[in-house]
């Protein structure tokens, strides 16, 4: 298809968590895996918002890392523009490297806080020599500065000068300075209050508008989620659970996961909604239960699902992977 | 005797640092009833958790309360000697902290750390106490109670690590809990259901909370009259529906707006430019006048007052004049 932007095919990621060697053989322990994201497809179309939401150990994290190559893959293919990312290298790779960048979750932690604001920012600049000259340089993170809503002179403070949210400003403008087409934002608000939260989110679709930019953004929270994304993937234990337009999953969500998500929100409209509490925690991705990972939590479960792994159904409204839900 | 549990009055809390003195909690006053919730909200640096730690006497030097009072069941607590204020603390006030790893001892099983601080609040032998600790696991909702007991810390998930930590409050069946943050480490799937237990028990046991959170939702789900915190100063104080469906302050106001909502449709939050003034240059005046649309000559001159306006107690010039006018 012509507007896909990232396709990712069967992508699999396993760490190996086993004790050291030495201490497995004593012990007579077998080595153990953690299949942390399992066999997840998905293609993220030409100026969308994919989001990826899930609890924690639910492996968005992983994937994120995997597609901007800061993590290498077990298994699977991820396709850039038409361009299979784990082939090239050298040259061809960095060209590529230019065209996504990342904002991460913690803007305490992604900032060298050695550096001033305008080394931080020009350093994408300078890796991939895209400005010529110094000045040139200069004047390009001036003009990013302004583009997130800082002023220029900003450029020659340290960044614990800077409040979280400002600080997440200068990492928007450090991963838009090689102007790329891709921007994967790791929880980008989660660390931020939500008055802040509120403007760093007006900010990111600001610059979708204006630079045509696409994301895959990654949160736990749906509500967010729900603000910013065009398609949303739902992830469970390393697994795609349901694919859905925004609205669409809101409105009419088919996975029992996705259903059990959406009605743990809290009810801010105070309409009296009944939240319903939901059963059980996400089990240990070290065993992982048999079948559909989700039969202990799941009030649909049959005993074929706790025999056979669902794979995703696709349909005009999305793909789901239940054997249990209904179409429509 | 009233119903009133705790009195706060004027509560300051001041930092003395190298440049000068911080006042953290700006003469924050409220009342709670028995069996009462009351959610205290407020961003990083508002001073949420100085209030909290304040009410139980754990403000550590250079800390320290400056001045107001702290009344509990009609007692005066703020200027106990420490020793008198351990008893307090534990027996009629239980702490619900936001990282439950960190407020267990991973040496310790759980049934030790439960029995001991049933011990030390309770006159009753080891097998009672034992007894009460699995009954207390229980009605947190543990599986297994009486299996688990002996279990270490790091063998229970965040959540039921949680659940521990609030069977842990409830040892010495206090009557005012203080939950600072209690489901901010844990995923969203069973952040309701910490809300839900945290409910129940207060319910049960006839506890009043103070519920410490900066997320709106928790508040909305749990609480029963809610306090906005600006800068270490109260800037509306009401129940809970009027205050999240009618919110009088500005700020209450754009903090509501600004979080996203599932039924919400549109495309832009209503966001509040700037952030929080740190404590070291808040301005003269009302704390939030640099950030309000609102703000008018006196905002920037002086502290409003806080005044009745329907159930709510709002800290905000414009409705003085509103009040004034009419």
């Amino acid at each position: 298809m012509k507007d896909t932007l990232v396709n990712v095919e069967n992508l699999t990621r396993i760490f190996d968590v086993s004790k050291p060697w030495l201490n497995r053989v004593i012990e007579r322990e077998e080595k153990k895996l953690l299949l942390a994201v399992n066999g997840v497809s998905l293609e993220i179309r030409r100026g969308e918002t994919f989001a990826l939401v899930g609890e924690s150990g639910s492996g968005k994290s992983t994937i994120a890392k995997m597609i901007v190559g800061l993590l290498s893959a077990s298994q699977g293919k991820i396709d850039f523009d038409g361009i299979d990312l784990f082939q090239p290298g050298g040259a061809e790779m960095r060209a590529l490297r230019q065209r996504y960048q990342m904002i991460f979750q913690d803007p305490f932690a992604s900032l060298n806080p050695r550096w001033r604001v305008n080394k931080i920012i020009a350093e994408p600049l300078r890796k991939f020599d895209m400005e010529s000259s110094e000045s040139a340089r200069h004047k390009r993170v001036e003009e990013l500065l302004e583009l997130v809503g800082m002023s220029a002179k900003d450029g020659v403070k340290f960044p614990h000068e800077f409040s979280g949210g400002q600080r997440q400003r200068i990492a928007i403008a450090r991963a838009l300075s090689s102007n790329p087409e891709f921007i994967v934002c790791d929880e980008p608000t989660s660390a931020l209050d939500v008055s802040v939260q509120a403007q760093i989110l007006n900010l990111m679709r600001d610059l979708q508008d204006e630079l045509g930019l696409t994301y895959l953004f990654i949160s736990h929270d749906l509500s967010v989620v729900r603000h910013m994304a065009n398609r949303i993937g739902v992830l469970y234990l390393g697994r795609l659970v349901e694919v859905a337009d925004g609205k669409e999953l809101f409105r009419n969500p088919r996975h029992p996961y996705t259903k059990m998500l959406l009605n743990a929100i809290p009810d801010l409209d105070m309409t009296g909604r009944e939240v319903a509490r939901p059963d059980g925690e996400i089990p240990n991705p070290i065993n992982p239960p048999s079948g559909c990972t989700f039969h202990p939590r799941c009030p649909i479960a049959t005993e074929y699902c706790k025999r056979e792994i669902p794979s995703a159904r696709n349909s005009e409204a999305g793909s789901v992977a239940c054997f249990e839900a209904t179409g429509d | 005797m009233s119903d009133t549990l705790l009195g706060v009055k004027d509560l300051v809390v001041e930092f003395s640092t190298r440049r000068g003195i911080l006042t953290a909690v700006d003469k924050v006053s409220f009342d709670l009833e028995r069996g009462e919730v009351l959610g205290l909200v407020g961003e990083s640096g508002a001073g949420k958790s100085i209030t909290g730690s304040a009410i139980v006497g754990l403000i550590d030097p250079p800390g320290r309360i400056a001045a107001g009072t702290v009344h509990l069941a009609g007692q005066r607590i703020d200027n106990l000697p420490s020793e008198k204020m351990r008893r307090i603390r534990g027996d009629k006030i239980g702490m619900v902290f936001q990282d439950p790893l960190t407020s267990l001892n991973p040496l310790y099983t759980v049934a030790k750390q439960l029995v001991q601080t049933i011990l030390t609040h309770k006159d009753i032998s080891k097998k009672q106490a034992r007894d009460r600790a699995i009954e207390l696991l229980d009605k947190v909702g543990i599986p297994a109670a009486d299996l688990r007991i002996d279990d270490y810390p790091h063998q229970f998930s965040g959540g039921m690590r949680q659940r521990v930590v609030i069977a842990l409050a409830l040892c010495a069946d206090p009557e005012l809990i203080i939950a600072d943050e209690p489901t901010t480490a844990l995923d969203v799937s069973v952040q309701s259901q910490i809300v839900g237990v945290l409910k129940k028990m207060c319910s049960e046991h006839g506890a009043s909370v103070i519920l410490i959170t900066h997320d709106m939702g928790v508040i909305a789900e749990a609480a029963d009259r809610v306090a906005v915190l600006y800068s270490g100063r109260m800037a509306e104080i009401g129940p809970v529906r009027d205050v999240i469906k009618h919110p009088q302050h500005p700020y209450t106001k754009g903090l509501m707006g600004s979080i996203p909502t599932i039924t919400q449709e549109g495309d832009r939050l209503t966001q509040i430019p700037g952030s929080m003034p740190r404590l070291t240059d808040r301005p003269p005046g009302c704390a939030f006048a640099p950030r309000c649309e609102m703000a008018m000559d006196v905002c920037r001159q002086n502290h409003p007052e806080e005044k009745d306006v329907g159930t709510a107690r709002v800290a905000c010039h414009l409705m003085r004049k509103e009040g004034a006018v009419a």
